[in-house]
């Protein structure tokens, strides 16, 4: 695990730090091309557009942290989000009803993620792959692949394009979920059990933790959240589609690996997963505002990842190095 | 007996979807539509072939779908600026072979894990495309739709090579010092190396070669048809990886048999045709197919768990 270093010279060379550099960098970068990026709407949009990226990342990273992966997040949000819409429109429940249901469909479907992966241990991966194709299959079934649902209420669509004391509607439930799950991971001996499991499945097993457990928590909530996420997607749309949130794990994972934690599980940290989402919302909403296309932002982003990979790769080569170099070192002193 | 057991059981969940289609929609059968079907699925078998190859060595590549996208994009633009059909073919093949090699270096020269490599890979590509071109359809010159030949001829002949290369490449799996050189690394790479295999090697290469199947699938795809669709391949990854996965090859890698991909193929190819006879609607596809993932990898978990317990 992560060796405690102290002192300012290196905290300055933490990933994350480096990140919160990268991501001032970009802010300057883009507020000297674009005259309307730095303003204060304009970052509003910016913290409007990213909160559902925002909350699947934040979801994904005990995910990651455990060596497992969420695949399915994407899918999940298009299929709340039309189930929401069908609870609203076609059984005529009330906003709140409706949001309560989807949040419960939420959680059983990252419960069955959750069963799936801890019971029969089946790897994540190929499971997630096929709840990916299955949750949008059944997006895409119940509307046919047409049906859209519009004409929500002008008090539902509040929370997703006004402003509530000044910030925009949806901003404090990002924070909660933020702060709950910096918590989670950092303050919390469930935290510590992540990176345990995630650095040394067996390990943490014989240790008697929870390993199953530990796990399927974090899919169950990774699908609440991702209901939570289709709930403000569609306020902030004012719609809902089959193709609601379509490749928005990508998003996700990318800010998540961006933000230094390992894809292999074992380390990393959700300040550092924020860092990762501002990142990539920087760089999308700056791009846009330099009127590059959309599809050019998002190829940069696949880039990004495959830099973002390479770079975690590197701290491990030092330490082999400077392993090599001790070694060296300390042959002619003991003899 | 044993042995081929998850394969056998395929076959005959093929067999018996056949047999429901012979009772209650006998219109399938009809010869036209049936070589269609075949001739559509010549292209994705191709791509299961390898897509089971980087499987089987306990990888996976997510990223065909794009890398087939970009394959037919180019071979169509190559065409349709004069170049003869058979030197399109190979720059088609040329193109995948060189976006596998990327990820085979990403993956096994970097030690990346496959999953989140070719993820990446696959936005860039796709995305990439959507840049430049924009979504425009690519037209082709006269001469260029099935092969030059008669529609009949053209089809058999995409269904041929498919078959040939299944054969090919079931023997070469079975039979050659490279085939097995991928079931030992995908069982357990530490044990190959100390074999004397190469792994990373090994890992390079079934991804560049996988790249390689993608363009001539690409290729057998856009012979098909007069234009070529810059969507074309979009949902590709997902179709090969059920097929291999239902037919028998394992996740963990090591395991699986090229014959088993192509009954896994049959059967979910079997499918959507089957909807439309059944008057189900074409629109629960996609959910079929994931849950009929789903259902492969939850009774191969079942069963090596039934194995462990009786193993100890």
């Amino acid at each position: 695990m992560k060796t405690a270093k102290h002192g300012f010279k290196a905290s300055l060379l933490r990933h994350e730090t480096i990140l919160l550099f990268v991501v001032v960098l970009e802010w300057l970068y883009f507020n000297s091309v674009g005259p309307r990026f730095g303003s204060v709407d304009n970052t509003f949009n910016i913290l409007r557009h990213s909160v559902e990226i925002g909350l699947l990342a934040l979801v994904m990273t005990p995910i990651i942290l455990m060596g497992g992966i969420d695949l399915s997040v994407g899918s999940l949000l298009g299929l709340c989000a039309i189930l929401f819409g069908k609870f609203w429109r076609d059984m005529d429940m009330p906003i709140p009803l409706a949001a309560a249901c989807t949040l419960g469909v939420g959680a059983l479907a990252g419960g069955l993620n959750a069963s799936l992966v801890t019971w029969l241990r089946l790897p994540p991966l190929i499971v997630t792959l096929g709840t990916f194709s299955l949750f949008r299959g059944l997006a895409e079934a119940i509307t046919r692949g047409v049906d859209t649902f519009t004409n929500f209420p002008a008090s539902f669509l509040f929370l997703g394009q006004e402003r509530w004391l000044g910030i925009p509607a949806q901003a404090p439930i990002f924070i909660v979920v933020a702060v709950g799950i910096w918590l989670l991971v950092h303050r919390t001996t469930f935290g510590r059990s992540f990176r345990a499991i995630g650095f040394a499945p067996e390990g943490a097993r014989y240790a008697g933790m929870p390993v199953e457990r530990r796990l399927a928590m974090a899919y169950v909530l990774a699908g609440i959240v991702a209901a939570v996420a289709a709930i403000i997607y569609t306020s902030r749309l004012g719609q809902a589609k089959a193709d609601a949130g379509m490749g928005y794990e990508l998003f996700a994972i990318t800010a998540v690996v961006l933000g230094g934690t390992s894809i292999f599980g074992g380390i990393g940290s959700v300040h550092g997963t924020l860092l990762g989402v501002a990142a990539v919302a920087i760089l999308k909403n700056g791009l846009f505002q330099a009127r590059q296309p959309e599809e050019f932002a998002d190829m940069l982003t696949g880039v990004l990842l495959i830099l973002a990979l390479a770079s975690s790769l590197i701290p491990k080569m030092l330490a082999s190095l400077k392993a090599r170099r001790q070694t060296s070192f300390t042959k002619p002193i003991s003899t | 007996m044993k042995k081929y057991f998850r394969e056998l059981s395929v076959a005959g969940a093929l067999i018996v979807v056949l047999l429901a289609l012979a009772v209650f929609a006998p219109a399938f059968f009809q010869p036209q539509p049936l070589l269609s079907l075949l001739t559509r699925e010549a292209p994705t078998l191709v791509v299961a072939c390898g897509m089971a190859l980087v499987i089987i060595c306990r990888q996976i590549d997510i990223s065909v779908g794009s890398q087939f996208a970009v394959c037919s994009v180019t071979a169509g633009l190559l065409a349709a600026k004069g170049l003869p059909l058979p030197l399109t073919f190979l720059a088609s093949v040329a193109i995948g072979a060189g976006m596998g090699m990327l990820n085979g270096l990403l993956v096994a020269g970097l030690r990346l894990p496959s999953i989140v490599v070719t993820l990446a890979t696959m936005v860039t590509w796709r995305e990439a495309l959507r840049w430049l071109r924009q979504g425009q359809f690519v037209n082709l010159p006269d001469g260029t739709q099935w092969l030059g030949l008669s529609q009949p001829a053209g089809q058999w002949t995409l269904i041929v090579t498919a078959i040939i290369l299944l054969v090919a490449l079931a023997l070469a799996t079975k039979h050659l010092t490279a085939g097995r050189f991928i079931y030992a690394v995908g069982t357990d790479a530490e044990a190959a190396r100390l074999a004397g295999i190469r792994p990373q090697l090994t890992t390079f290469c079934v991804f560049a070669f996988l790249g390689a199947l993608v363009g001539l699938a690409a290729m057998m795809n856009v012979v098909q048809s007069p234009q070529v669709d810059p969507k074309s391949g979009s949902g590709l990854e997902l179709k090969v990886i059920a097929a291999a996965v239902v037919g028998g090859v394992a996740i963990a890698g090591g395991r699986g048999n090229l014959l088993g991909v192509f009954a896994g193929l049959l059967l979910l190819a079997c499918i959507s045709p089957a909807l439309t006879h059944l008057r189900v609607e074409a629109y629960w596809e996609k959910a079929i197919q994931g849950a009929i993932i789903l259902l492969a990898v939850v009774a191969d978990g079942v069963r090596s768990r039934k194995q462990s317990h009786s193993h100890g």
